[in-house]
Parts: structure tokens; C-alpha cells; sequence
């Protein structure tokens, strides 16, 4: 045998130096996705004295890169604002705006950030970033994912605990009126997004340098 | 009403165990609604309304039972007096009778088009009468407070015609419900 042979593993370090070297195919988004706002929902429930209820938030921007071929381009990022809550009674929803609860007037949006989703057995994951009045915490966002009828839909659950961010704090901060574990229930519908939005309209731009490759 | 079903004597125990009992909770939601409703937002507040509904939701579950003990029951012949009178105290209890219901279920209606749980002493949780509506819930709740002072407005009657009868007319009237009350002048039990 001729000894000359490069080894295996210097190949595969040579080829991956060659692809991390290569910035279409490390920085490349996924394809990147809006949801349809009359198909999607944002909602959550929770319990109230015994008796289970269900809000929404009506008013949120997503946006998704996601193709499981290209994990490393993919991310969510939504924003909700929070005054688009609606859970269906005027005294708990004002009540929700409070200081106590989601303090509207401080903290008018939630942000959700998942730089990063991964395929576990289940399917894929977001390890994602969830910011309720101004606290951040680190959640696991199982989701999936599917075609339907020429769309990809994403549906996801998750539980968060109201207390994790401060929500329903001081004197409501035990179950005695509101449990503290949150269903949050995603459905996007979701369509391609438009060209002219970010990261197309960063890359357009002439005075974009290659650094600001975008990642959002 | 058939007066074959009048007998002398008095309203018998369980009668008037629902007459006193249904009062004293009555003293009690009253000054508690009216307390309780400009308090500011607080978990005492949720607590207080709590309360105020798991008795008002007593208060109907026990004016359906009297209501049908009161049907097996033979009821005491009234004094003699005026007819107006016997008019007017019949007229009284049709109306003491209806408000017993009218109130709380319009406080239900309220409760329910406001989209709020509604729970009795935190044991079980009933359902609502209608979902959720604005335009409802202000109708509900406009009926339930002038329900409420209706109701009030007929107590205080029904308990002043009861007086009058005792310390000025001076008859059985008032020993008919009460304990321990006898007629006047009589020194016995009616």
C-alpha cells in the first residue's frame, strides 16, 4: 500500500476546514417563512379559581428559517405584543395588564428566540430563548412540522411556569386563584417570506459587508 | 291559593330553618356586594366575590328546596285583617319568592357573561349560562343589582308588615315564623 495516502481523518479535517471555510453553505438561512395571520394562533391556557381558560395573542411577528437539511441555518424569532391579549373577559384581561401580571405599560412585548434547533427522536427542537417582562429563560421548544395542502405548518406545545417570569408575582404568586403552569399552543400556517424582508433586504443591499452574512 | 291547605298553628321547624337561615346569609352577601364591588384589583377582592357567589349559589339552592318543601307543607292560617292586607302580604311573598331566584341566577348570568369561573367554596365548579358577552354582562349585572335592592326593599316591607302586626296590631302574625315569639296578649303559642 502506498503509505503516502493521506489518512481518513485528515481528509475529513481538510473537508471540514473546506466547508467551514465556505460561507454560502455555513451561513445560508433556510428557507425562510412568515405565518399566514388569519390561519396561525398564538394561544395559552391556564387555570383560574378551579376552571380552565384559554387566551390568544392576536398581534405577533414571526419569523421562521427551518429546513432539516440545513439546521444550522434555521432559527424562530417571534415578538408578540402583549396588549393583543384577549382571554375572553374584559376583568381578566385588564387584570393580565397589570403590574402584578404582564405589566403591560413596562413591558409591552415578549420576544422568543431560537438560534438554534436540533432533531431529537421526537423531531426537531428549538433550544430557544423566551423573554416575558424583561426575564429571560431558556426553554425547549419540541415542535412540528408538516406540509399541508402546499403549506408547512408548525404546531407546537409547551409548558412554561408563570413564575419563571414573574408573572402573577407579590400576593398571586401562589395557586390559591391562578395555577402557575401555562399551556402555550403555537399553530403557524406559513407561507414563504417576502423576498424584501431581512435578511434578502441585508443581503441587497450594496453597503452590506460579508460580515453582517445574516444570521437573522 | 287553596285555603284548604291552611291550618292553624305555626310554619314548623324546617320552615322556619330555611326562613332565618336564608336571612342571616341574606345580611351577609348583601353588605358583602356592596363592599366588595369598588375594591381595587387584589386577591382579597377575587376572594371576597368568591365568597359572595358560593353563598348566593346556597341562597338559590336553598330557595328551590324551601320552595318545594314549602308546596308539602300546609300553611298556617293567617289573623284575621283586612283583606288589602292579605292582598299585599300574598303579593310580597310572590315577589320575596321570584327575587330568591331572579337575583342570584341574574348574578350567575353576570358572572358568566364577564367570562369568569365560577366555583362554590372552592369544592366544585359550575358552569357558565351563557359565553362570554359585554353587552350582556352589563345587562346581567344592572339586573342583579336592582334584583338585589328590589329584594332588599321587599324584606325590609315584609318585615315591617310583621312588625306592625306584632307590637301594633297585636297579633299572631309574627309568631308564625319566629321562635320563641309568642302571640301578643295571649301568652301562648299561636
Amino acid at each position: 500500500m502506498n503509505t503516502r495516502h493521506p489518512s481518513p481523518a485528515l481528509l475529513l479535517f481538510v473537508g471540514v476546514l473546506g466547508l467551514s471555510a465556505c460561507p454560502t453553505l455555513y451561513a445560508a438561512d433556510a428557507p425562510a417563512y412568515v405565518p399566514v395571520a388569519a390561519q396561525s394562533s398564538l394561544s395559552f391556557s391556564g387555570t383560574q379559581q378551579g376552571e380552565r381558560f384559554t387566551g390568544v395573542f392576536r398581534d405577533f411577528d414571526a419569523r421562521i428559517a427551518y429546513a432539516p437539511d440545513q439546521l444550522p441555518g434555521s432559527h424562530i424569532d417571534v415578538t408578540i405584543r402583549l396588549k393583543s391579549l384577549d382571554s375572553k373577559s374584559q376583568d381578566r384581561d385588564s387584570a393580565l395588564a397589570g403590574a402584578d401580571w404582564f405589566d403591560f405599560a413596562k413591558f409591552p412585548t415578549a420576544t422568543f428566540h431560537a438560534a438554534t434547533i436540533r432533531i431529537s427522536s421526537a423531531g426537531p427542537v428549538g433550544d430557544a430563548d423566551l423573554t416575558i417582562k424583561g426575564k429571560t429563560k431558556r426553554i425547549s421548544f419540541p415542535f412540528t412540522w408538516k406540509n399541508d395542502s402546499g403549506k408547512n405548518v408548525l404546531d407546537a406545545r409547551v409548558t412554561l411556569d408563570r413564575l419563571d417570569f414573574g408573572v402573577g408575582a407579590g400576593e398571586w404568586a401562589d395557586e390559591s386563584v391562578a395555577g402557575r403552569k401555562v399551556d402555550v399552543v403555537v399553530h403557524l400556517v406559513l407561507a414563504s417570506a417576502p423576498a424584501a424582508a431581512a435578511p434578502a433586504a441585508t443581503a441587497g443591499k450594496p453597503a452590506a459587508a460579508p460580515a453582517a452574512a445574516p444570521k437573522h | 291559593m287553596a285555603t284548604a291547605t291552611t291550618v292553624p298553628g305555626r310554619w314548623g321547624g324546617l320552615s322556619r330553618l330555611f326562613h332565618w337561615g336564608m336571612l342571616g346569609l341574606f345580611l351577609v352577601i348583601v353588605p358583602l356586594g356592596l363592599y366588595m364591588a369598588d375594591l381595587p384589583l387584589s386577591k382579597q377582592k377575587l376572594k371576597l366575590y368568591a365568597l359572595h357567589k358560593s353563598i348566593g349559589l346556597t341562597l338559590l339552592a336553598l330557595a328551590a328546596l324551601r320552595l318545594l318543601w314549602r308546596s308539602t307543607q300546609r300553611r298556617p292560617s293567617l289573623p284575621p285583617m283586612p283583606a288589602w292586607q292579605e292582598r299585599a302580604a300574598s303579593a310580597t311573598h310572590v315577589a320575596l319568592y321570584a327575587l330568591m331566584f331572579l337575583v342570584p341566577l341574574a348574578g350567575w348570568l353576570f358572572n358568566s357573561a364577564a367570562g369568569f369561573p365560577l366555583q362554590w367554596f372552592g369544592q366544585v365548579n359550575l358552569p357558565a349560562l351563557v359565553d362570554a358577552n359585554p353587552a350582556l354582562k352589563s345587562l346581567a349585572r344592572e339586573a342583579h343589582e336592582l334584583g338585589a335592592w328590589t329584594l332588599v326593599a321587599f324584606v325590609a316591607l315584609h318585615a315591617a308588615a310583621a312588625l306592625k302586626h306584632h307590637f301594633i296590631d297585636r297579633d299572631r302574625t309574627l309568631a308564625l315564623m319566629t321562635p320563641g315569639v309568642k302571640a301578643p296578649g295571649t301568652g301562648v303559642d299561636p
